[in-house]
């Protein structure tokens, strides 16, 4: 089978933030923070919940567990705000809204022993 | 001041090269760029044509960010050396120029141009979209594209999939959607549906942080996609 010729075209250089760079990440923007975020809380749940099924009474996995629910459930509620029309602009007060909402529900929450 | 300007020709190796320029009150960086290749190398390729931030065609990648280095001044960035690159998503022609040509191709796969329909041809070919209609004011925040890319250089998913329009090319989409002049409506809702185009945002608006011209693509996508849910009901326009 003979080798693909070279494109002129489709084989040209073309550059992309690579995530080992620290210059990739120099700017990154509130949107990309609030993405990224959710993603790896809700990485971090899949690790959480199997620790959390094995021994619900280990109080650090309980933190993390609720920690984790409200970061990913309150960042998608922004998502899905803005989803529903709220004009874009507002992006970085969601985020805002939504990890200061998480850091005060987690408090209260933390402070109410129910057993 | 130290520029680090991206180097980089067919053939040779991509790098960073080092260079002094006396920073001067007012200075932007394509001012930096023009006396560097005025003087110290002549051979530093760069694009740029109003110099007045209007045509967009200085568009880089300065300090990690997209900007325009006519309106960028060297005072505004952070202390340090200025690291100025090229868009990013684009294929290099040398040093600091881009091919601009994926932007147009795109917007042809969208179907991002305007076809006339019934009633742009009324009227002996004039059709009028009053200033105070709903209409003109829905797509009054997202007319003034340039077309400068920055915004396709700033979104993270043009690098994970080629087939994803960008958000220039979704931004026309949606302004031509919304013109009721045009009569392409329902061939151009079909190609927005299409796997790897909508649904592949993923909303960080990194298009709409960089936009010179203060576009908001991030929300024009959102729009297109509540039209297109509401659509799958049978209750929206096309």
């Amino acid at each position: 089978m003979s080798a693909r010729r070279a494109d002129p075209v489709r084989d040209r250089k073309v550059l992309t933030r690579r995530l080992g760079s620290a210059e990739a990440w120099r700017d990154t923007k509130a949107g990309m923070w609030a993405w990224l975020l959710q993603r790896i809380a809700a990485v971090g749940l899949l690790a959480v919940i199997v620790l959390h099924l094995k021994n619900p009474f280990m109080r650090p996995v309980q933190a993390a567990l609720l920690a984790l629910v409200l970061l990913h459930g309150l960042l998608g509620v922004r998502t899905i705000l803005l989803d529903f029309g709220l004009p874009a602009r507002w992006h970085r007060l969601l985020f805002l809204l939504a990890l200061l909402a998480g850091a005060a529900t987690f408090a209260a929450f933390w402070r109410w022993r129910w057993y | 001041m130290v520029l680090n300007v991206f180097r980089w020709s067919p053939g040779a190796r991509e790098r960073l090269q080092k260079y002094w320029v006396k920073a001067r009150q007012g200075m932007t960086v394509l001012d930096a760029l023009v006396e560097l290749q005025r003087g110290t190398d002549p051979t530093l390729a760069f694009r740029y044509a109003c110099r007045v931030g209007m045509c967009g065609s200085c568009g880089m990648v300065i300090n990690g960010r997209e900007r325009w280095a006519c309106r960028t001044l060297l005072s505004r960035l952070s202390r340090g050396p200025v690291t100025v690159r090229p868009l990013y998503h684009f294929p290099l022609i040398r040093d600091l120029v881009v091919d601009m040509a994926p932007l147009k191709r795109k917007m042809l796969e969208m179907k991002a141009v305007f076809v006339p329909g019934r009633r742009a041809t009324e009227n002996d070919g004039f059709a009028q979209v009053g200033s105070r209609t709903r209409e003109r004011r829905a797509i009054d925040a997202s007319i003034e594209c340039i077309g400068c890319g920055m915004c396709v250089s700033a979104c993270t998913m043009v690098s994970h999939d080629a087939r994803f329009p960008g958000p220039a090319a979704l931004n026309r989409v949606f302004n031509l959607q919304r013109d009721s002049r045009d009569g392409a409506h329902a061939d151009r809702s079909k190609a927005v549906l299409a796997e790897d185009v909508l649904t592949r945002c993923h909303g960080q608006a990194n298009c709409t942080a960089v936009c010179p011209m203060e576009i908001s693509p991030a929300d024009s996508i959102l729009a297109l996609r509540r039209r297109a849910v509401l659509r799958l009901f049978g209750i929206g326009p096309r």
